[in-house]
């Protein structure tokens, strides 16, 4: 039963039913360039949880390289954040506004989760904005998720697609997992069977495949861009979901070319290493987020709450399952 | 890593952003933890062979006003991923090699302050604090510590740090002195060249004490071959005095041949010779009684078995004692009623001179019967009132685990360990395997030289006695090379690693040194103040 879902037998079917073919599979060059690679990412980390209002612990951030070289990681976004629908608009309003020019958004949302989320990928997107403003021409950005994002950040993406444009840089969005899909009776995993058909087409190399006009639902058409299957290194199994703005469907080749050349760090093969740092330094850990949780029973103690209410609101039951210590 | 304000124009949204900046700093070399006790510090996984850290190390640590001191004592590889990372690598090239490094562990040694002092610290550094090995700058608080006895160089891992002698203080010697080496890594070249620094500070009258060398070996006084002997010091020969009991070596200028006096042994000499049933100690014991002074000539005599005999020993206790005393006499020719040596050889040690008493080819027995008959004139005649201006003594005792072990019948030896020192009688021994010794007579002993041990019995018998913690050093020790040392002793604040000089170029050393004072001296006309 399982290996109905994901087994491929071959790739007949596959190109068959995805109306992939053979030659769509085109070869790309690893290229050495000596612009500038900056890797967008964010975290967002529990801090409690009270069904009515949430605090997250939200980081958002970028780090730079210059081919092999690790030059900086910028945190733009270090904050807790407390997800309260009333509360919302004052949070992300004064962000859509100053950066991006938008009037602020209805975010007629109650789903609290959903809140911070909206407000890292908020945060993700100032970042890139802020990558933007330093990158020279010919440099390029990564975002680590997809470009198929929540309705009403996407005039955001908007005005970041035009200024990348305007600003000659290369602006792509990596994603580590997709939800794509193939297949007509059953739903097969897209990106891990392209990846298969990929090995066999061609075997040691670097590709790429543009999702255009395929029998697979990328959200095309609901923003302004292209969704492609890459994978970066020729030594690695892996491949990734790719997202580009349509500004730069004739640059492909030679863009994917020179990350190609930065993707087979023995950290990370087969991963641009950008993102692989700028995951781990923007990543929230535990101790980080058991930490502000301490600060904040803290303030809470000072502004004359009793210990044992903190106490109560604070501790999380999974923690006592787990014996972990907490206050 | 190090975090800084961007420089940047105002614009859109700066005022919303707190950008924090994360560029690459210095990762490594740094204390990033421990304790007390123990400090941990950072350096890059891959160094240039110059650069590599080695146990044994030592490195300054900078903290404001204070520079501390720590030695390696063990380096880890260590690196900012968790997990299998570097198991279940792939690829071929590492882009962060900044999240990689070597942790080094160090023991801390003590602090030196801003006014150049050092003494042992109850604190720790800051963390993130910078390290870097210890140079000529920070070891220069030693030389100050340093005694009178140069031995060698202050090592720094294998580096020698040339500006730091390292010299033992002659006011520790009574106070007993061990050197301790598996056999060929350079116990008798320690012992030159300490006995080439005493020579030197007797020639110009600022010794402290005489010391005295048996040798059975043949190899102190003229070497062989390449390997120089104690009479290439010619500059200082004023310092040696020197004794020998074959004849040809007694025929050269400065050496005398040697002569002990029949008066000048005692039955308690003779007792350490051989393994006595109950009976034959007793009648040893009362030979003194039964011939007084003269009992080696009077016992020598056809009547001596029978006037023993008639003083109730056995007959054939006594035969069997005359002919093991005759044997004696029969294997150490130099005893006679002649002459003997032993008032000019104690003359000279009190005078603060080396005495090397040179017996090629003589059998083990022999030599510790000689040996024995020496330290027991000596501890006589310092147990007397002193003289004004005598100087104390240091013995030396070869393959010391024959009379310093804990199997070991002979006393003499261990009261000089015990009580020596009220008398100004110190022992220098030497052995190959310290494990044998007595634990209580090695904790009499206050300055160690540790060269080059591969038995871990033997390290541990040291660490266990030593006045200094010398545990944490049993890697350093175990692989110490010809000639390296470490040496733990009084007025030095902890185990100092050393090189000891090499004989044949300290002899080189002490020629120019003394060229170049002689001619400060001629053109000057002032002996220059060595501070
Ligand atoms: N400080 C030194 N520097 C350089 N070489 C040394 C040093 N000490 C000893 N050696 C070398 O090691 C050789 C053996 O040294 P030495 O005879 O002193 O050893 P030992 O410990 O007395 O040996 P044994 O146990 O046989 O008496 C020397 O001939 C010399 O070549
Ligand atoms: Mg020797």
């Amino acid at each position: 039963m399982i290996r109905d879902h994901i087994s491929l037998d071959g790739i007949d079917r596959y190109l068959a039913e995805t109306g992939v073919q053979s030659s769509d599979f085109v070869p790309v060059q690893p290229r050495e360039f000596s612009g500038e690679i900056f890797a967008v990412d964010g975290s967002n980390a529990s801090i409690c949880n009270w069904s009515t209002a949430n605090v997250n612990l939200i980081r958002a951030g970028y780090a730079v390289y210059q081919g092999r070289v690790w030059r900086r990681t910028v945190i733009t976004f270090d904050d807790v954040f407390l997800a309260d629908p009333k509360q919302c608009k004052n949070m992300f309003d004064p962000f859509l506004q100053e950066f991006f020019g938008l009037n602020g958004v209805d975010l007629n949302e109650s789903d609290l989760d959903r809140l911070s989320s909206y407000y890292r990928e908020l945060q993700e997107y100032v970042a890139i904005n802020d990558a933007l403003t330093v990158a020279q021409p010919g440099d390029i950005i990564l975002y680590d998720g997809s470009f198929d994002v929540f309705e009403l950040l996407r005039g955001a993406l908007a005005t970041i697609f035009v200024r990348a444009e305007q600003k000659s840089v290369a602006l792509l969005a990596v994603a580590k997992s997709s939800s794509l899909f193939w297949g007509e009776e059953i739903s097969m995993p897209f990106v891990q069977h392209t990846s298969m058909a990929g090995s066999l087409l061609l075997p040691g190399s670097a590709w790429y495949l543009s999702l255009k006009d395929k029998k697979v639902d990328a959200s095309q058409g609901r923003w302004n861009g292209q969704t492609y299957i890459v994978r970066f290194c020729g030594q690695s199994e892996h491949a990734f979901r790719v997202d580009a703005p349509s500004f730069l469907q004739g640059e492909m080749a030679s863009v994917l070319g020179k990350l190609a050349a930065y993707s087979c760090s023995s950290e990370c093969l087969g991963y641009p290493h950008a993102l692989f740092r700028a995951h781990r330094d923007i990543r929230i850990t535990e101790e980080e987020g058991a930490a502000v949780r301490q600060r904040l029973m803290g303030e809470l103690l000072e502004m004359g709450m009793p210990h044992s209410e903190i106490r109560t609101l604070m501790q999380d039951f999974h923690d006592i399952l787990e014996m972990r210590s907490g206050f | 890593m190090a975090t800084t304000q961007e420089e940047r124009q105002p614009g859109m949204g700066e005022s919303m952003l707190s950008r924090k900046v994360i560029v690459k700093g210095d990762t490594t070399y740094k204390i990033v933890s421990k304790s007390v006790t123990e400090y941990h510090f950072t350096v890059p996984y891959i160094l240039p062979d110059e650069e590599r850290v080695e146990v044994g190390q030592i490195f300054s640590i900078k903290d404001q006003g204070l520079t501390f001191l720590a030695r390696v004592l063990n380096i880890e590889h260590s690196s900012n991923y968790d997990g299998h990372w570097d198991t279940t690598m792939k690829g071929t090239q590492i882009f962060d090699q900044d999240q990689i490094f070597n942790r080094v562990i160090a023991e801390p040694l003590g602090c030196i302050s801003e006014t150049g002092g050092f003494k042992k610290t109850r604190t720790l550094p800051t963390k993130f604090a910078p390290v870097a090995r210890a140079e000529i700058n920070e070891f220069k608080f030693l030389r100050q510590v340093m005694g009178d006895i140069e031995i060698g160089y202050l090592r720094n891992g294998s580096r020698l740090v040339k500006d730091i002698p390292v010299a033992l203080h002659s006011e520790a010697m009574d106070h007993h002195m061990g050197v301790f080496a598996t056999t060929g890594m350079g116990k008798s070249n320690f012992m030159k060249v300490f006995a080439a620094s005493c020579m030197r500070l007797a020639a110009r009258g600022e010794s402290k004490f005489g010391l005295l060398i048996v040798d059975p070996h043949g190899e102190y006084l003229k070497g062989k071959g390449p390997v120089k002997g104690l009479v290439h010091l010619k500059k200082y020969a004023d310092g040696l005095v020197c004794y020998s009991t074959d004849k040809n070596n007694a025929s050269d200028p400065g050496v005398e041949e040697l002569m002990i006096g029949l008066k000048d042994i005692e039955p308690s000499d003779v007792a350490l010779l051989y393994d006595w049933s109950p009976a034959q100690k007793d009648a040893l014991e009362a030979i003194s009684r039964i011939f007084g002074r003269d009992w080696l000539s009077d016992l020598n005599r056809p009547e001596g078995i029978s006037k023993m005999v008639s003083e109730n020993i056995n007959e054939k206790t006594a035969g069997v004692l005359s002919k093991r005393i005759k044997n004696v006499l029969d294997k150490n020719r130099y005893i006679n009623d002649i002459r003997s040596s032993i008032p000019n050889i104690l003359a000279n040690i009190q005078d603060g001179k080396v005495v090397l008493v040179d017996i090629p080819r003589m059998s083990d027995r022999s030599e510790l019967f000689l040996l024995s008959v020496l330290s027991r004139c000596i501890l006589d005649a310092y147990k007397e009132e002193a003289r004004p201006a005598r100087k104390n003594c240091l013995i030396t005792i070869e393959e010391a685990q024959r009379v310093l072990g804990s199997e070991s019948n002979t006393v003499r030896f261990e009261t000089i360990a015990r009580e020596g020192r009220k008398f100004g009688v110190g022992l220098c021994a030497i052995t190959q395997q310290p494990k044998l010794l007595d634990k209580q007579l090695l904790s009499q002993f206050n300055t160690l030289v540790v060269m080059g041990l591969g038995d871990r019995n033997d390290r541990s018998q040291l660490e266990e006695s030593a006045k200094q913690d010398l545990s944490s050093m049993d890697v350093e020790i175990q692989t110490l090379e010809k000639g390296e040392a470490v040496i733990s002793t009084l007025n030095i604040p902890f185990p100092i690693p050393a090189k000891i000089h090499r004989y044949e170029r300290y002899l080189e050393k002490l020629q120019e040194e003394d060229r170049s004072e002689d001619k400060l001296i001629n053109k000057v006309g002032f002996r220059p103040v060595v501070d």
